[in-house]
Order: C-alpha cells, then structure tokens, then sequence
C-alpha cells in the first residue's frame, strides 16, 4: 500500500519533470534535499508535525529551497509536504530517481563517501560497477563522515562494502 | 448331710442306751469276799457232817489243828486255810468271768450289729462325703492351680511380648532416628555442595562477565581511539588511495 503510494508519488514526480524538460537538474535536487532531510532530525520532525498548518510547512521548505532550486523542485517538494508524506519523502525519491535512472537504461548506484569523489574518480567507479553488474550504472555521491574512509555502494538491494567504518566495526565483532 | 448327722447321733446314742442297759446285768454277776467266805465256810461244815463231828466244833478243828496232831490232820487245816484264802484273791487282770465274757460278746454282737447297720452306713456315707468334698476341693484346688499357672504363663508371655515390643518399638524408633539424621546430614551435604557449586557458577560467571565487559570496554576504548588515529591520519592522499583500491576491487571482482 505505502509502496504502491510512493511508487504513484515517484511516477508523478517524473512525469512533472520530464514534462518540464528538468529531468536531471530536479533529479540532482531532490537527490540533495533528501540527504540534506536524511541528516536534519529537526526538519523532519517540523515537516512531520501535523499540528503545524500545512501552508506553514510548505513555506519552511519553499524558503529552503529559495535560489537554490528550481522552481519546479521546489513545486514538486511542496506537494509532498502539502499530501502528508514527508516521512516518505526519502523513498519516494530514491523510486524517482531509479524511475528516472531506468528512463534513460540506467541504474542507480548510491554510493557513500567521507569525502567528496573527483570526476575522474566518478568515472572509474561507473566503468568498474558497470562491468561489476553488467547494467549501465548511474552513480549518486552521499556524503557520509560516518564511513570515515572508502566507500559503499548500494545497488538495488545489492551492498559492496569497502569503508574503514566496516572495517572498524569487524574489528570490534572480533573483540567480543 | 444332714440326715446323715442325724443318723450318727441316733446311733451313738443307741449304743450308750445299750450300754447302760447291759451294764446292770454284768455288775450283779460278780461276788464279794464275805460271801466267798460264807459259802466256803459252809463247804467245811458239810465236809463235817460227813464225818459226824458237831458243826462249829467241826469247824475250829478243821481250822486248828491240835497239839499232837497227825501230820494227815494238819494237811486238811493247811487245805481248809487254802480254801478261805482263796476268797482274798483278786479275780485275773486277763481272763474274764465266763458270764461277763457271755454279757460282754452279746452286747458287743449287738452293739456291733447295730453299728454295722446303722451305724456303719451313716459313717461311711459322712466318709465318702467328705471323701469327695476333700477329692472335689483338691480337684478344685488343682483346676485353680492349673488356672493360676495358665494365667501366670499368660502373663508371662504377655509380658515377654510386650518386652518384645516395646524393644522392638525402641529400634524402631532409633532406626527411624538414624535414617532422619542422616537424611538431614545428606541433605545438608547436597545443599551445601549445591550452594558451593552454585556459588562457584556463579563466581565464574561473574568472572566471565567481568572479563567480557572489560573486554568489551578496553575494545571500546581501544577502537574509540583507533578511530580517532584513523580519522587524523587519513589525509586526502590515504582517502583517495581507499577509494582507488576500492574501484579497482570492484573492477576485479
């Protein structure tokens, strides 16, 4: 039920933007507003909070997203604040994004990082997953200071674990 | 029982009537010395007659005799003295007069018959009565006796059980006593040893649990500063050497 919701939500979000022509800059912004959401208890809580009015809601998010969206990002993210399904709104965008990924063939690699990855970094990591799964990858850099160092990657219900957090956290199984 | 005694004491005294009855008779029979005298007097004064000499003459001659007598004179006055002296003899201490031996053994035949009819019968029935009152009370007294010994045997084996018993209760009751005593002791042992057991588990699991926790800290600890030693020293060169070992593994696997 909740599935079949976000995927309605994901499907609704894309037709929006393609119809717009701003696939890939909504794409690119939704992807950064829902990390930027994913690490903000407090503004998830705010959005959450069904005593505050709807317009009130939708106007902390339009005045976050002020000059660093688009307009239609910003439309799109106020409509799912206005339907109440700000808890989801991580889910719905993740189904967007593969939705969106799958409209061009392409399939959606997050992938977490303590630092920021170069282009030429980007590159060799979408040439090695691609030929790890044979699908042409697309790949969405998380900043995440938790892994510390290395990298993880998700595809799909697929992980490739290769941070010093797991590396740590091995180490500390074996301590016990 | 009665009629018995009444039958004695009639007899007895029909034998003392008989008694009395005879007894007249006997003493009649016998004489007295004046009479002997007499009578032996007249036996020398006839013995005169025969031979013509007057009579009192005849008398003192015969019991005299003279001077110059014939020795044949002097025999009969010897003879004559004989006969008047004979009448101060006592009569024999042995042999009765015939007639008392007559008057005596008749009344003794009667007596006797009567005895044996009456008296006899009477005696023997109160004999043979008493006879078995004795033999009744002896067997009586031997039946008491016997009871007696019956009831002291009784006794005595009621006693011996009882002995029996109460020594037999006392075992018992020690038996009894030992097994409570040493339940109590084995008991006392198990639960001691399972104290001890359990107190010892529970030592060693404290233990284990002191050792793990500590473990677990000291891990903590030593992670936590890892950590720290990692993050400080993983600079951008050591960053992007992670992630360039990282691609080329997923490019190899």
């Amino acid at each position: 039920m909740a599935d079949n919701a976000v995927a309605g939500y994901a499907d609704a979000l894309f037709a929006v933007a393609e119809a717009n022509g701003v696939l890939l800059t909504v794409e690119d912004e939704l992807f950064r507003f829902s990390q930027a959401l994913n690490s903000d208890e407090n503004l998830q809580a705010t959005l959450d909070d069904s005593s505050l009015p709807v317009d009130r809601r939708q106007q902390i998010v339009e005045d976050l997203l002020e000059g660093s969206a688009c307009p239609t990002t910003k439309a799109l993210v106020s409509m799912v604040v206005a339907s109440g399904r700000s808890s989801r709104f991580s889910s719905i965008v993740d189904a967007f994004i593969e939705r969106s990924a799958s409209s061009r063939n392409k399939t959606v690699a997050t992938v977490r990082s303590a630092v920021e990855l170069d282009d030429s970094q980007k590159d060799k990591l979408v040439t090695a997953l691609s030929g790890a799964t044979n699908k042409d990858v697309e790949v969405k850099v998380v900043i995440d200071p938790s892994v510390i160092g290395g990298l993880i990657t998700e595809i799909g219900d697929d992980i490739i674990d290769g941070s010093v957090r797991r590396r740590l956290n091995q180490l500390r199984e074996n301590f016990r | 029982m009665r009629r018995k005694g009444i039958r004695i004491s009639f007899s007895l005294l029909f034998a003392m009537a008989g008694l009395l009855f005879f007894a007249g008779p006997v003493s009649a029979s016998g004489e007295s010395i004046g009479s002997c005298v007499v009578e032996k007097l007249e036996h020398i004064m006839e013995d005169g007659h025969h031979d013509g000499h007057a009579d009192v003459e005849h008398l003192f001659h015969s019991l005299h005799a003279k001077e110059g007598a014939t020795e044949e004179e002097q025999k009969a006055v010897k003879k004559n003295e004989d006969k008047l002296e004979s009448c101060l003899e006592a009569p024999s201490p042995i042999i009765p007069e015939l007639s008392e031996v007559i008057w005596g053994g008749g009344a003794f035949l009667i007596l006797f018959v009567v005895m044996v009819k009456k008296g006899f019968p009477a005696v023997k029935a109160a004999m043979d009565a008493r006879a078995d009152k004795i033999r009744d009370d002896l067997d009586a007294a031997e039946k008491a006796k016997t009871d007696a010994q019956s009831v002291h045997a009784d006794y005595e084996a009621r006693l011996a059980d009882a002995k029996n018993e109460a020594s037999r209760l006392i075992d018992e009751a020690r038996g009894a006593a030992d097994q409570v005593r040493s339940d109590l002791v084995a008991k006392a042992e198990t639960d001691v040893s399972e104290m001890k057991s359990r107190a010892a588990s529970e030592i060693e699991a404290s233990r284990q649990q002191a050792i793990a926790d500590l473990r677990a800290e000291v891990a903590g600890i030593a992670l936590g500063a890892a950590e720290k030693v990692v993050q400080s020293s993983l600079d951008d060169d050591a960053q992007r050497r992670l992630v360039d070992q990282y691609i080329d593994e997923v490019a190899g696997s």
